[in-house]
């Protein structure tokens, strides 16, 4: 926990997206199908607009503020509520003013622009409550939680907050030197573009097929399988590739990647070092993998966390439960 | 010395760490060897379309004015002069210059001369020859050699005018340590330093080495954003200068470029800002003077 020096609110605030319109050129408008906004994934998935050249995003949005905390300690003036959307691999930041609602400033509405252009991949949208403390003009006296923020995917067509395994399928006898070294595998992992992907061997016989198979068959429960399987290979895959480019600063501090590495790295290291903060546990990982403290006992934790993302306990006690349905219905 | 691609194509392109990874030897890092070009180029992938900001030749032009320009003089000079000339000469968009595969491909397939002879490290006193650190190749944002440049002339600049870009790719200490905070991304925020630059009040590496730390750490609590407002980003300015890049001249050598006609930032929200960290900036030296750091 941060000690701040000065009073803030230890009520919750909390953001919604409500809509999104999309402008285009010559003033072309759309609004955005609803779907395209979860608010149970806290996601909006603006590659699901209908018009692909729009060029910016109005993103409605409401603010609910622990208005009586305000009024009732009242250690706080010039009270004002702002949204932020951030990018850090484009560096962007927009920021918009809330403005009051006529209920005694528990719920704050407004609307704030996303610029296509200013953005590659994911933006992240926080809302700041902001005032005047002890003579201090502007302190931030509370922020929405880090894990409540929304996300704005630039191009995605689900709003969906875990992205789904990009895997496609390449001859790998054909498909360049570096893939012909990998020849007879079924599949490899490129962690290296901007996304993880998993590059199936089309020349490996029946595998295509088995994985693009559908139904509960038992070429489905096999099918099911493989995939958590390979997934929990990606997840340890992009664990290790993120960990092993970390930007170091000048006193040591190894610093949290802005993209997917990043992200990858938030959500495993709970997992591989719990019960410390996310700072705490990358700079553990980061210094018993450069040498001080033993990387050997961390596998074991990172296997785990990698297999409890790509649900293999789940897979595995569904496909046990699915043969024996099958088996029961051949004796039967 | 490595020397100019002896084969350059029409258009720009990307190519992945990956495919780049091959080509970076340690012959290359010690400005020993070439890139073998023609082989480079068959594994990038060449940018789609035929706009004229895309064009090889343009840029390639800019690198050489650059290198006969500051033939005599410190490598690291250049950087005051080619980053706006950089950002004014390409015309990209934030999206497009956040892909790394463009600027693997600038420091590989345009100009590993350049790459080499900006960041070639004096050889060592054993006498085991200079290197280029491989980031310069590929790394991050600040620092690739390309991408830092256009990076410091994006978040510098205010709105067409590139001057305050020249004034913080004129101190190192500035480029290194400001472009990687993310404070600077609020424009009042990145200007205010440059201006505190300008005046003085902060002058050598180490001033500035001390006054950044103390402006990013204050943001956990501060509201910049709030205290000093800036106006909204407004796309239609930049889509007009990309699009004039089909009919514009190669980028002035003499005097500053111009960028797209956005609104410029508000001068009262700068000024308050420059006030405000003079005063971090007073608390951090004496901080610095106590604990016994200080000259």
């Amino acid at each position: 926990m941060r000690a701040y020096p000065y009073h803030r609110l230890t009520g919750p605030v909390t953001a919604r997206i409500g809509g999104v319109r999309l402008r285009g050129p010559g003033d072309a408008r759309e609004q955005l199908d609803a779907k395209a906004c979860s608010v149970v994934e806290r996601v909006v998935a603006l590659g699901m607009a209908e018009r692909t050249e729009w060029q910016s995003a109005r993103l409605a949005l409401k603010a609910t503020v622990p208005a009586s905390e305000i009024e009732k300690k009242g250690h706080w003036s010039d009270v004002a509520v702002v949204a932020v959307l951030t990018e850090g691999a484009t560096n962007a930041r927009t920021v918009a003013r809330l403005m009051p609602g006529p209920e005694g400033g528990k719920d704050w509405t407004g609307e704030i622009e996303l610029n296509r252009h200013d953005h590659l991949d994911r933006a992240s949208l926080a809302v700041h409550v902001v005032a005047t403390v002890g003579g201090v003009e502007g302190r931030i006296i509370a922020s929405t939680d880090p894990d409540q923020e929304w996300m704005i995917d630039v191009t995605a067509e689900e709003p969906l907050r875990n992205r789904e395994l990009d895997v496609n399928t390449v001859s790998f006898t054909r498909g360049g030197e570096r893939l012909r070294s990998f020849q007879g595998a079924p599949w490899i992992l490129d962690t290296a573009g901007r996304m993880p992907t998993v590059r199936l061997n089309s020349d490996f016989e029946g595998l295509v097929a088995l994985v693009e198979s559908q139904g509960s068959t038992v070429k489905g429960i096999l099918r099911e399988m493989l995939l958590a399987q390979m997934s929990s290979e990606v997840w340890t895959a992009v664990f290790h590739t993120a960990i092993g480019d970390l930007e170091i600063e000048d006193d040591g501090t190894p610093l949290f990647p802005p993209d997917w590495r990043g992200a990858v790295l938030r959500e495993m290291l709970p997992d591989v070092v719990p019960g410390q903060s996310e700072e705490n546990a990358l700079r553990e990982v980061h210094s018993r993998r450069t040498g001080e403290g033993s990387w050997t006992d961390l596998q074991a934790r990172i296997q785990y966390a990698a297999a409890r993302r790509a649900e293999v306990a789940q897979t595995l006690a569904g496909a046990v439960r699915d043969i024996e349905r099958i088996d029961q219905g051949t004796h039967a | 010395m490595t020397h100019r691609p002896e084969y350059l194509p029409e258009r720009l392109a990307l190519i992945s760490d990956l495919k780049a990874a091959e080509y970076i030897s340690s012959g290359l890092l010690e400005g020993s060897e070439d890139v073998p070009s023609i082989a480079l180029n068959k594994s990038a992938d060449t940018l789609p379309g035929d706009e004229a900001r895309l064009r090889l030749d343009r840029v390639r032009d800019l690198i050489d004015d650059t290198m006969t320009r500051f033939h005599d003089e410190r490598p690291t000079t250049a950087d005051a002069w080619l980053a706006p000339r950089l950002h004014e000469t390409l015309r990209l968009t934030r999206q497009e210059a956040a892909d790394k595969e463009f600027w693997t491909y600038m420091a590989l397939g345009v100009a590993p001369d350049y790459v080499v002879w900006r960041h070639l490290s004096e050889p060592k006193a054993d006498g085991s020859p200079g290197r280029v650190a491989r980031d310069r190749f590929v790394g991050p944002q600040y620092k690739q050699t390309f991408a830092r440049l256009w990076w410091a002339a994006e978040l510098f600049r205010d709105g067409p005018d590139y001057r305050p870009v020249v004034v913080a790719c004129g101190n190192q200490d500035m480029l290194n340590s400001a472009l990687r905070l993310d404070v600077i991304d609020h424009r009042p925020t990145a200007l205010a330093l440059v201006r505190m630059m300008e005046r003085g009040t902060v002058r050598t590496g180490r001033e500035v080495n001390a006054m950044t730390p103390a402006i990013n750490a204050a943001a956990a609590t501060l509201m910049y954003d709030v205290i000093a407002p800036d106006v909204g980003r407004d796309g239609e300015p930049l889509r007009d200068w990309i699009a004039a890049a089909e009919s514009a001249l190669p980028s002035p050598r003499s005097n500053l470029p111009e960028g797209p006609e956005e609104q410029r930032a508000p001068i009262e929200s700068v000024e308050r800002l420059v006030g405000h960290f003079a005063e971090l900036f007073a608390d951090a030296q004496v901080r610095g003077r106590t604990s016994g750091e200080g000259d």
